[in-house]
């Protein structure tokens, strides 16, 4: 069973200093063991301004086991699957422990969007073209966030007005939008299932 | 030579011709056999000065654990670490599990690092009672897994000094142990890589879960094995509940308690004078090469007259049988003699076409080779099951011996011919995958010249062949009904066995010799570790000593 209590808290914790850490997790529809965690690029990176949305599965035996994350959103490195958004990271197999948290996790994660490691990659291809082609990887890797990563340029105001279009009370689309950071989708995706 | 036995010739000439038979075929070979030490030469008492070659003396001796003395065993080498270091035993048993319970290796880490770089190394931190009771307060405090506060009673500090709730203790210990992680179960901080303490694992997780904890303790008696390279589990099927235990980590063959016999190093069947490696690649390539072999089968066609089998000798595709029926490989029908390139004078069959064949000509050495070494490593394996029916034949003969013989009163000499029989027997039938890879090009492709390569191959075949004639003779002798005869002829079967035996032992170390200096020592391009050969037998596992058997037993 999925300490609830525990990942009520880890989500009231994340998101308490979202300002700060950028990090963010919320859950998708009603269940706490199927989440979404968004992280921006970090700065100085290729991912650079784009905001990056990773599934989380939270597994039965959370936190004593790993949570599984995925990228929702098409990633260009050498540790990202650029197909399945899978992750080759540690900290999310043998190298877990309970005491990392879902934003601990995430923070992994944003630090290997900065630093990549091609001796284990997780996409041959991408790993390849970062050791040897510097340039085109860095081109790519910022073509595919450009592409991306970057939620639709619509403002608030155009967002709204797009989900009030499609018949959502306005007042709620505010707070869903809000409480999910201002993505369009995913307020969507709530919408529909409240 | 059959009939010279019967008639009863002479010792000597006997003596003459056995020695005859093993120089057939080259003069240097000597056998050193002296008759006046008749009671060595069969080879199985052991004469006390071992041969000076490390590959005779090498006497790895082993012993076989039962299931039920496991934790015995186990507790006899804890127990010396425990001793030296002063240690509790499961502080002991981390290092044992982290260091592959050589416990040699534990002493020279402590002698060569010290003990903090021993202890790290492994994971286990040691802390005094009293630092842990200083430092646990009875306060409340927080636990960081499950962010709930618990009062220090419920809380746990582990030797490393991390503390967290017992309920979050106890998930981690049942998530480990049920991912089969027992032997290292680290504590739950982020990096931090101790190893609990296993008798709090036990106290927290008994609790709730008495079975878990069982599972825990199968877990770290099994380790013993499991991570050990000096023990393994007896490979018998159904298991006979064993496992043998080595003194020194060599490659040896043994023999489990149960009768099975085994190579120490891969576990499967004693395969000596082969390598693991060769005899892994020749098992497979039997399996994988049984489909060729029957399509050779398959391609042996029956005469469309007389119906005897006829084998295709050539690339031509007509082929005529021995009673002078000529027919076509391709259809089977009867065809007449003359034929051009691409067809069969009279035979419309359409298939026949000469020389399509030449390309798979190649392939078809390859599969010939492979047929003629598994022909005869099968013929000496089969002959191998037959003799094993001999045993209890010559098990009679020796009743009815004892009860009407004067003179003789010891009749080990059956039993030791047999014996040497069946070892060399095996030894023999194991060459055959051996030469097949020493000699061709999946292994050691350029390990030696084309020329080098024939010469050694005519000088093992050679020894091969001497063996094997030997080997024969002794069959045969031992099978002969010598119960019935007159004493005097019992007497001179005797010398023979003995004789035939001694002179077969002495051939199996020549042709370990051979494969150890000859063959092997100059190759450069994969280590083999051959199974000395041992003029004994497969060496039989004996009890763990009795002082140690009968000591505390089942832990819980
Ligand atoms: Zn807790
Ligand atoms: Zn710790
Ligand atoms: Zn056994
Ligand atoms: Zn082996």
């Amino acid at each position: 069973m999925v300490d609830l209590a525990r990942v009520q808290k880890e989500l009231q914790e994340c998101n308490r200093d979202v300002e700060v850490s950028g990090i963010r997790v919320s859950p998708k529809a009603d269940s706490l063991t199927n989440l979404v965690g968004t992280i921006p690029g970090p700065l100085g990176t290729p991912y650079e301004g784009g905001t990056f949305k990773i599934d989380i599965t939270l597994p039965d035996g959370y936190p004593f086991e790993p949570p599984k994350m995925r990228f929702a959103t098409k990633v260009w490195h050498p540790n990202i699957s650029s197909q399945s958004g899978a992750i080759c990271l540690d900290i999310l197999k043998d190298q877990w422990s309970p005491a990392l948290t879902l934003k601990t996790a995430l923070l992994s994660v944003q630090a290997l969007l900065s630093a990549p490691e091609p001796d284990d990659p997780q996409d041959a291809v991408v790993a390849q073209q970062y050791i040897r082609e510097q340039n085109t990887f860095v081109n790519t890797a910022r073509y595919w966030t450009e592409a991306f990563a970057k939620t639709s340029s619509l403002g608030v105001e155009e967002k709204v007005q797009k989900l009030v279009e499609m018949g959502f009370p306005e007042d709620i689309v505010r707070s869903t939008l809000e409480a999910v950071g201002g993505d369009e989708n995913l307020a969507l995706e709530k919408l529909c299932s409240a | 030579m059959e009939e010279d036995y019967k008639n009863g010739s002479s010792y000597d000439e006997y003596y003459d011709n056995v020695y005859a038979a093993a120089n057939d075929d080259d003069d240097d070979v000597d056998v050193d056999v002296d008759v006046d030490e008749e009671e060595y030469v069969d080879g199985l008492q052991e004469p006390e000065v071992e041969t000076n070659r490390s590959l005779f003396s090498a006497r790895p001796t082993c012993k076989v654990i039962r299931k039920k003395y496991l934790l015995a065993a186990q507790k006899e080498d804890l127990q010396r670490v425990m001793d030296l270091l002063s240690l509790k035993e499961h502080h002991a048993r981390t290092l044992l599990i982290y260091y592959r319970w050589d416990v040699e290796k534990v002493f020279n880490v402590f002698a060569d690092r010290g003990k903090e770089w021993l202890y790290s190394a492994a994971g286990l931190s040691v802390r005094s009672s009293k630092d842990l009771n200083s430092s646990h307060s009875s306060n409340e405090v927080t636990c960081q897994i499950c962010f709930e506060d618990v009062s220090g009673n419920e809380s746990t500090i582990m030797d490393c000094g991390h503390c967290f709730c017992n309920s979050c203790w106890t998930e981690h210990f049942i998530v480990k142990i049920n991912e089969g992680q027992s032997r290292r179960i680290t504590c739950m901080a982020h990096k931090c890589y101790s190893i609990c303490d296993e008798e709090v694992i036990r106290r927290l997780v008994s609790v709730k879960h008495p079975d878990v904890v069982e599972k825990f303790d199968r877990f770290l008696l099994e380790s013993y094995i499991e991570d050990n390279k000096r023990v393994k589990w007896c490979p018998s099927i159904p298991h006979c509940g064993n496992a043998i235990r080595v003194e020194c980590d060599e490659y040896c063959e043994v023999e489990c308690a149960c009768g099975v016999q085994f190579c120490f190093s891969c576990s499967s069947e004693a395969h000596s004078p082969c390598s693991c490696l060769m005899w892994k690649l020749w098992t497979k390539k039997c399996q994988d090469e049984s489909e060729t072999v029957n399509w050779v089968t398959v391609n042996t066609k029956f005469c469309p007259k007389c119906y005897k089998p006829v084998e295709k000798n050539g690339g031509c595709n007509l082929v005529c049988c021995i009673c002078g029926q000529p027919f076509c490989w391709l259809c089977g029908g009867a065809t007449g003699k003359s034929h051009t390139g691409n067809t069969i004078q009279g035979h419309t069959c359409g298939q026949y076409k000469e020389g399509e064949v030449e390309d798979a000509e190649c392939a078809k050495k390859q599969l010939f080779r492979y047929t003629h070494y598994y022909n005869q490593f099968k013929g000496h394996t089969d002959s191998l099951k037959l003799e094993a029916k001999l045993k209890d034949k010559l098990q009679e003969k020796i009743v009815i011996l004892e009860a009407k013989s004067q003179q003789l009163k010891d009749f080990s000499w059956v039993t030791n011919g047999f014996n040497r029989l069946f070892r060399s027997r095996s030894i023999l039938s194991y060459s055959y995958p051996f030469a097949y890879y020493v000699f061709g090009d999946d292994l050691f492709k350029n390990g030696m010249t084309q020329k080098e390569r024939q010469i050694k191959q005519n000088l093992f075949e050679d020894q091969q062949q001497q063996l094997q004639a030997n080997i024969e003779k002794l069959s045969m002798v031992l099978e002969e009904p010598f119960a019935d005869w007159e004493e005097k002829d019992v007497l001179q079967t005797r010398m023979k066995i003995i004789t035939l035996s001694g002179v077969t032992d002495n051939l199996c170390k020549k042709l370990y010799e051979c494969i150890d200096n000859d063959l092997l020592a100059p190759l450069q391009e994969a280590t083999h570790n051959i199974a000395p050969y041992r003029s004994m037998g497969v060496e039989k596992a004996s009890e763990l000593p009795q002082s140690l058997t009968r000591s505390k037993i089942g832990g819980q």
